[in-house]
């Protein structure tokens, strides 16, 4: 396999660290880059691992000449950008009645915006070499439409909206766009719980376990590869069954 | 204005190129519409992969949908809008 070159945003986090290991360790070609913005010491550690193949950029998702700019960087460095995982995003739940605009606001921002603002700065780069892969990280949010997430669920059900019109926007051109609904994953989000609160959520999925970030990371590195190809404007569930 | 016969060629092989044409260069017209029942049919995907080429090729920026459709009518008015970029750049004084 020759160069490849992945950026993964939101990379300090379990699992964007988690994509970034699993396209890192699959081929010694590969070189990511990894989007942080505040925190970073869990991606400065991964880029420690793997000298030379594996970088930081400094990318606040909802800045679009931040975008430019980071885009920049990596091409000029290697000439390409074959991979953009857009994987940054947070929740910030509450009742609809008792939202804050600013949170309802923000959440969009971070989740729907930056996710165009991502697959706006790579373009470019992909339509010249007549091939990419975007994957985008929704959640099962965006199809499940819980109850206290009104801006998460809608900018995640906007992100799997994007990536269909997208896909058919550039599928000639040799690009393919699909999301990811992770479920109950293994993360920092999730240590929040108490023991209680962890056996319930546990009790709703069909697997009986929270999911490993691995495992989504192994579904971005598939629908990232070549012998996913022909499939764009896909949503897939990782999720243990939930759904 | 005239615009070299070669610049319209090689634009012509860029559309080619770039949008995988079934067709050769030599179909192209100079003034034949690009878009359009009546002309080469492209579309607005093809426009966005024009738009990257001639950045990429020619160093042209397109800044907005309205300015890709008056540049993007045919091979004449791309190069005509080619050649006044390049006069443009002769004219301004080199950076010291």
């Amino acid at each position: 396999m020759s160069l490849r070159v992945i950026f993964i945003t939101g990379a300090n986090g379990g699992l964007g660290v988690a994509t970034a290991r699993a396209f890192l360790t699959e081929s010694p070609d590969n070189c990511v880059w990894l989007g942080v913005r505040q925190r970073r010491e869990a991606a400065e550690r991964l880029a420690g691992e793997f000298p030379g193949r594996c970088d930081l950029a400094e990318l606040d998702v909802t800045q679009p000449e931040v975008w430019r700019a980071a885009v920049e960087i990596i091409v000029a460095r290697h000439q390409r950008l074959d991979v953009l995982v857009n994987n940054a995003g947070f929740h910030s739940d509450a009742l609809l009645a008792q939202m804050a605009p600013e949170s309802w606001r923000n959440v969009l921002a971070a989740n729907l915006d930056g996710t165009f603002h991502g697959c706006q700065a790579v373009l470019p780069t992909m339509i010249s070499q007549r091939h990419g892969r975007i994957v985008n990280i929704a959640s099962l949010s965006a199809l499940a439409a819980p109850a206290g997430q009104t801006n998460y669920a809608a900018a995640k059900a906007g992100v799997v909206a994007l990536t269909q019109s997208l896909a058919k926007e550039v599928a000639r051109i040799g690009i393919t766009v699909n999301a990811l609904c992770p479920g109950f994953i293994e993360t920092e989000s999730l240590a929040e719980l108490d023991a209680e609160a962890r056996r319930a959520m546990i009790a709703r999925i069909p697997m009986r376990r929270i999911g490993r970030p691995e495992e989504v990371a192994a579904a971005v590195k598939f629908l990232a590869s070549p012998e996913a190809g022909y499939i764009t404007g896909s949503t897939l569930k990782v999720d243990g069954g939930i759904l | 204005m005239s615009q070299p016969t070669d610049l319209k060629q090689s634009l012509k092989v860029m559309i080619v190129d770039s949008l995988m044409l079934q067709v050769g260069p030599e179909a192209i017209a100079d003034d034949a519409p690009l878009f359009g029942p009546t002309g080469l049919g492209l579309d607005s995907v093809d426009a966005l992969q024009l738009v990257v080429s001639l950045e990429k090729n020619y160093g042209l920026k397109i800044a907005d949908t309205s300015e890709a459709k008056k540049i993007l009518q045919s091979v004449n008015t791309i190069a005509a809008t080619l050649t006044q970029l390049d006069e443009t750049r002769r004219a301004q004084p080199p950076r010291s």
